[in-house]
């Protein structure tokens, strides 16, 4: 008896890969330089068949890693060579939506944005808007708690989460909601990348769609202008539904790739979105075009329609991918720093451009000092993809430097693991793994991500009798 | 295939909502990504097993995956390079063998499929018998319309008022052969909008049918250069989908002749909507008060990029209200010879589609394909479902030019 | 044995009593190292820990099986980074909320959580969270919170999150220890993103005999920030709605206009984010609940978190909620389960076991004898 037995006695044959040459299209995630073929590959409709597939794992001693779309930038979804991976793109209903309550139960494989897509017409929408939203599944977005543009004002997956049912690693179906009282388990499960358990239905909650949007392009000369631009429309105390900054480079290749038509010269682009109730956002957009020009903005442009908005858009939202139309490779990097440290981390950055003759094209969620830097090489260039890695390390380090992140919302995965000893101190990884051994004592619900090095967790401490004594 | 079109790829799953094999089995290797990433195995030398070739297969062609790409990937020319390479290594079971003979034996040829129309009716009856000996020849039967009149076109339809041009039109052998009609409302509209139309006789197939599936379409190709050349047209006007986005292709198809690929390239190909919004408007546009819904036909909406033109020309026409069909970006399952080679998901496909139609409660069904309208028709019949009234984008500009007040 | 720990001790009193449990040490630690220690020396003595804030809610939850320590925060009152242009804030755990208050709004800044008692602490908040009407706009405690420094049974110091407000490196303990009251570990310290304090703030009060009534402010776009119900045992309920911003009058006034009425305040009503009374209960409802003879409850109808005063039967009330619902009782003698159901119960476990092995830190105080 194999595990490939169990899973043929659970599963159509339809829905168990065995072909070594459809295994391999599963070899990756959207990083695409870590790559493991899985063992088998299983495609599960139902709660139950997850929980199946998962005591099968058990009952085997088989590590099994979860997948949605695909879509992670961090190797999240890495299958293992000695494992079974779960993919949830046949879990894609929406359960109900209940307006009254403000919610929708959907299941794993359910596109982000289908979510919206089903209340748009009622006036309701699903916040939490990663670039990727037309592909990334719920599950995903759950296991990385993924954030995106808008995330600013509306916050990231798992303020928009209210209940879980989850496939635990010894298999069973247990719900975890915000409304428990006790642990906020919910909390601890969103964007525990998969090592925690499987979600299997998910709880979210719809917002009601503003009544106004604006969206204001705003162009500078340097980088260093935009950033001050940033603080102050903080600092005056607005909250804008988001705040997203190109420099010249990025500004370059979206141009190349969609011909978005920004200011011509610009050394750095800000696009700021406002919403809410209109009267609100007027006397908010007056301050922010106020603000941009003392800092120093010589051209601001504010879209009137949903299709000049979706243009001042278009140049932002393509970014990642157009960068390939300036640079044959490119590394995707993923940090976080304060925000009053974006002058001086940018500049970092810049030595580290002309120490490494690597050229770094900056894309950024401004707001909350989320940087995506984009480091561009040309991989056929002897050295100069090992440079391009140093460079992206570098800016990691800088990050931690000014008390930041190695991560805003990409993930650890497996990419990141051996960056989080610079973050974090033993003990606190230690800690992190109690989580882990409450969850998953086997060590099978992937394996290999998010920690440096494997730990046992051992049997529970036997409980030792305290003798509160007359010692004192 | 091109290593470095397939390294294009950045492998972001951006095309993975819009592709319809994805739609309907979830799985990563009947996605383009997953097809672009076997692509890669072969080129790594990884041979073309029954099961890759399957995924190809099942691809419909209908390039929605490259409209979805924000990195430029260009799936089309992978895998029209990817077909022949299936066709040459893979060696089909001998009934599909058969069945694939008959189809690229009849389809591309006008005179043939003509022939086959009067028993079309019969076939209709013995479709669940055909469907026995084999998917395809079910799915085929099923598919011809009833027989209408065919009256031939004259070689020259002179303009209405001022001349503005003078553009060749392709009858195209499907078009031409069951919907002759819409050639006729082609014809009218163009004249009515100014324009000297010449329809060559003894137009062939433009090789499209043959390009989707991986066959040889350069004979097909010069015959049509040919053809226009002789007529003395600069421009061709095309009004169904498939045909335009292939012959869009010409340059491609003949890149190894210079010289062909030359003529290829100073011929202008435009689909009719195209043509019109460029042409921009001069005849009235009459009311017609209904309300229909527009249909993206894949060759059109994602091979040639014209979505936003066939809804302008149809939002011109005063009283007609245009609906959007909710998931418009997947296709219906018609997508050229699919329907015939992959009955079961272009069954489940245009099943969906035909869903999503009614949805909109309209009263006509109006796009630039006729194997769409075929498919989405079929669809509902097979449902149950009273069958949506259908036209041709061509033939909704026609009624409201003439003032007809309703569509037929 | 704690003598070592160099950290004030005294011994506990009648007034340190936790749920009626009196403790035999009371031990005020002025750093996170000094609660280390002292969880330290209580590990190796086998002494049950009680942390506690302004003991505000001390008494909420079950009691504890046994109590030896009663670790006081009130000497951790310090701010410790208040950087304003990145509207973050880390804090001691014994900080109360008034305190913090004043220091942000010296900079236009909040924390953005209600304040129900000004004197109750973060690391109280964050053990025991209720969340205040401005939930609804803002979050729970939870929700704000980015980093924590916490101190586990045995005396290990562990930290996670940090001080950006976007992070998803590593598990988030700081969540896990929410709504832990005390049986998980000390926090110690906080990170918090914060929010500049509105332009303008009004209220929009209406009488009303419904909980439907309300609905038409949530299905509206005028964005309030809260949305609560005082339903009270007799008479008729007032529904109160917050709105935030420099157009918040306009808004409050648009508000009033699809309601058909109401009385505009730039204060809140008396009864805005207080508890209705005694014996306390906590109410989970997404839909207007069915609300049995005698109880009052106040709470959103934004989020559909309450809290109830005078049903003592929980088992009864239940019985007649929805499903989803939860109902558990906070404070009081009640007659019946005071849990109900909880269905992440052994995953709860789990978790208090690799914590807190021994059961030393607050046993028995949740559900199940966590
Ligand atoms: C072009 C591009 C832009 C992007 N933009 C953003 C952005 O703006 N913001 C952002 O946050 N991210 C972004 N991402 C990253 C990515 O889309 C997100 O991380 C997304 O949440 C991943 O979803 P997925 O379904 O593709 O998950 P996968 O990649 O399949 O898996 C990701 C992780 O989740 C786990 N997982 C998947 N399903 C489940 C489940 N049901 N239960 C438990 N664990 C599960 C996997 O094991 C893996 O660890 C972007 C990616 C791309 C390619
Ligand atoms: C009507 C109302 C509205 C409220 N609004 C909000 C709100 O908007 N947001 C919100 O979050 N809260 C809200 N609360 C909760 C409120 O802030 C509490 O008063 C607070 O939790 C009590 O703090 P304390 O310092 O008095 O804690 P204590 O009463 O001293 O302790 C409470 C519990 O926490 C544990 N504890 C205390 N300190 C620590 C520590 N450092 N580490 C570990 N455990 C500890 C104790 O063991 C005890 O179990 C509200 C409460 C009410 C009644
Ligand atoms: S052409 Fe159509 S069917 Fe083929 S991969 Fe692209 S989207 Fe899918
Ligand atoms: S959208 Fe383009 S780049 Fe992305 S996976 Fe599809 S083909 Fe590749």
């Amino acid at each position: 008896m194999t595990v490939f037995d169990r899973l043929e006695a659970v599963f159509p044959p339809d829905r168990v890969i065995t072909d070594p040459v459809r295994l391999r299209t599963y070899e990756c995630d959207g990083l695409t330089y870590h790559r493991a073929t899985p063992m088998v590959v299983v495609l599960p409709e139902t709660a139950e068949e997850v929980a199946a597939v998962v005591r099968a794992c058990a009952e085997f001693g088989v590590p099994f890693v979860a997948r949605g779309s695909g879509t992670g930038l961090s190797g999240g979804a890495l299958p293992r060579s000695d494992g079974v991976l779960i993919v949830t793109s046949r879990m894609r209903r929406i359960l109900s939506v209940d307006l009254d309550r403000r919610q929708a139960v959907v299941e794993p494989g359910v596109t982000n944005l289908a979510i919206t897509e089903a209340v748009r017409d009622r006036g309701y929408y699903y916040a939490p808007d990663p670039s990727s939203q037309q592909i990334c599944s719920i599950g995903g977005n759950v296991a990385e708690n993924s954030g995106g543009a808008h995330c600013l004002k509306y916050g990231f997956t798992v303020n928009h989460v209210q209940a879980l049912e989850i496939v635990t690693p010894d298999g069973e179906i247990v719900e975890i909601s915000e409304d428990d009282f006790g642990y906020d388990l919910l909390g601890a499960f969103v964007g525990s990348e998969g090592t925690l358990g499987i979600a299997t239905k998910i709880t979210v909650r719809l917002m009601r769609a503003p009544e106004s949007v604006t969206t204001l392009l705003a162009a500078f000369e340097t980088i260093e202008a935009g950033g001050q631009a940033v603080s102050s429309i903080v600092g005056a105390g607005i909250l804008p539904a988001a705040i997203e900054m190109m420099d010249a480079l990025a500004i370059e290749a979206a141009e190349a790739a969609v011909a978005c038509g920004y200011p011509a010269d610009a050394g750095a682009v800000l696009i700021v979105e406002l919403d809410g109730p209109a009267p609100e956002v007027e006397s908010q957009l007056a301050e922010v075009i106020a603000i941009c020009v003392a800092t120093g903005s010589f051209e601001q442009r504010v879209a009137a329609s949903a299709d000049e908005r979706a243009k001042i858009w278009k140049g932002r939202k393509s970014a990642f991918a157009a960068v390939g139309r300036i640079s044959p490779a490119y590394i995707v990097q993923d940090g976080v720093v304060p925000r009053t440290c974006l002058g001086e981390v940018l500049a970092g950055i810049d030595a580290l451009q002309d120490e490494f003759g690597i050229r770094v094209a900056n894309v950024f969620h401004a707001g909350d000092g989320n940087l995506h830097p984009l480091v561009l090489f040309d991989d056929t260039a002897p050295g100069e993809g090992e440079r391009a890695e140093v460079v992206s390390g570098r800016i990691l380090d800088l990050c931690i430097l000014h008390g930041g992140s190695i991560t805003g919302e990409h993930g650890v995965g497996v990419d990141k693991a051996r960056y989080m000893p610079r973050m974090f101190t033993d003990a606190d990884l230690d800690t992190m793994q109690r989580v882990r051994c409450a969850f998953d004592p086997g060590g099978r619900s992937n394996p290999g991500k998010v920690f440096p090095t494997p730990r046992l967790c051992g049997e529970v401490p036997r409980v030792r009798k305290g003798s509160p004594g007359e010692i004192f | 295939m091109d290593p470095e079109l397939i390294k294009d790829c950045v492998h972001c799953g951006f095309c993975l909502p819009t592709c319809p094999t994805y739609v309907l089995w979830g799985e990563e290797m009947d996605s383009p990504r997953g097809r672009i990433h076997l692509m890669a195995q072969h080129n790594e030398g990884v041979e073309m097993s029954p099961e890759m070739a399957g995924h190809f297969d099942a691809c419909l062609g209908c390039m929605a995956c490259v409209t979805a790409c924000p990195s430029g990937v260009q799936y089309d020319r992978l895998i029209e390079h990817t077909r022949p390479v299936v066709e040459r290594e893979h060696t089909r079971e001998p009934r599909d063998r058969a069945v694939r003979a008959l189809v690229f034996a009849l389809f591309p040829y006008p005179r043939r499929l003509r022939l086959v129309k009067p028993f079309t009716r019969l076939n209709r009856r013995l479709a669940p018998f055909l469907e026995r000996v084999h998917p395809t020849l079910g799915a085929l039967a099923e598919l011809t319309p009833p027989r209408s009149r065919t009256r031939p076109l004259p070689a020259l339809v002179r303009a209405r008022g001022r001349r503005r041009a003078r553009v060749g039109l392709l009858t195209g052998c499907v078009q031409g052969a069951f919907f002759p009609d819409v050639n006729r409302a082609t014809a009218r509209v163009l004249a009515l909008e100014g324009c000297d139309v010449v329809i060559p006789r003894g137009q062939g197939c433009c090789g499209a049918l043959s390009l989707h599936s991986g066959y040889d379409a350069r004979r097909f190709a010069k015959k049509t250069i040919e053809t226009f050349e002789k007529a003395g047209v600069g421009t061709v006007v095309v009004n169904a989908a498939g045909c335009g986005s292939s012959m869009k292709d010409y340059a491609d198809v003949l890149a190894d002749d210079p010289d062909w690929r030359l003529r290829a390239s100073r011929l202008k190909v435009r689909d009719l909507a195209e043509y019109l919004v460029e042409l921009g408007p001069v005849a009235e546009r009459h009311p017609l008060p209904m309300t229909v819904a527009y249909h993206d036909a894949c060759h059109l909406a994602h091979a040639q990029g014209v979505r936003a033109q066939p809804r302008e020309l149809l939002g011109e026409i005063p009283d007609l209200k245009v609906r959007e069909i909710s998931e418009s970006a997947i296709c219906c399952g018609s997508a050229g010879t699919y329907n015939l080679f992959q009955p079961a998901p272009a069954r489940e496909l245009g099943e969906r589609k035909a869903a999503r139609v009614e949805e909109t409660g309209a009263d006509l069904l109006v796009s630039a394909n006729p194997g769409c309208t075929m498919q989405i028709t079929t669809a509902m019949r097979r449902l149950g479902r009273p069958p949506i009234p259908v036209a041709h984008t061509a033939q909704v500009l026609d009624a409201s030019l003439r003032g007809l007040g309703t569509v037929r | 044995m704690l003598g070592h720990t160099r950290v004030t001790i005294r011994d506990g009193g009648p007034a340190d009593a936790v749920g009626g449990v009196v403790p035999r040490w009371v031990a005020l630690p002025e750093s996170v190292e000094e609660i280390s220690v002292v969880l330290g020396a209580c590990a190796d003595a086998g002494l049950a820990v009680t942390p506690a804030g302004a003991r505000t809610k001390l008494g909420w939850a079950a009691p504890p099986e046994r109590v030896d320590v009663l670790l006081d925060l009130s000497a951790m009152h310090e701010v410790l980074e208040h950087v304003a242009g990145d509207l973050v804030v880390r804090v001691q755990a014994g900080i109360p909320l008034a305190r913090l208050a004043e220091v942000l709004a010296g900079a236009g800044q909040e924390l953005a959580l209600d304040v129900p008692f000004p004197e109750a602490t973060i690391g109280g908040t964050l053990a025991a969270p209720s969340p205040g009407p401005r939930a609804y706009r803002y979050g729970n405690a939870r929700d704000l919170l980015i980093g924590v420094t916490v101190v586990l049974a045995d005396g290990t110091i562990a930290r996670a999150g940090g001080k950006v407000v976007k992070n998803v490196a590593g598990y988030d303990l700081g969540k896990l220890f929410t709504g832990s009251y005390g049986t998980l570990g000390v926090i110690a310290e906080a990170t918090f993103r914060l929010h500049p304090l509105p332009a303008d703030r009004r209220w929009l009060t209406f009488e009303c005999e419904g909980w439907e009534d309300a609905g038409a402010l949530l299905r509206s776009q005028l964005e309030p920030s809260a949305v609560e119900i005082d339903h009270p045992a007799e008479g008729l309920s007032m529904v109160a709605a917050l709105f935030e911003g420099s157009a918040a009058r306009d808004r409050a006034e648009a508000a009033r206009e699809v309601l058909g009425g109401g009385e505009l305040r730039a204060d809140p009503p008396s009864w805005w984010g207080r508890p209705p009374g005694s014996p306390l209960a906590s109410l989970r409802c997404r839909v207007a609940p069915h609300v049995p003879e005698g109880v009052s409850v106040r709470g959103s109808l934004a989020t559909g978190v309450y809290l109830a005063s005078g049903a003592t039967d929980l088992d009864a009330w239940r019985s007649r909620l929805p499903g989803d619902a939860r109902l558990v009782g906070l404070a009081g003698e009640f007659t019946g389960d005071r849990w109900g159901p909880i269905p992440s119960l052994p995953l709860t476990r789990r978790v208090k076991e690799r914590f807190d092995p021994d059961r030393r830190m607050s046993p028995g105080r949740l559900a199940g004898g966590v």
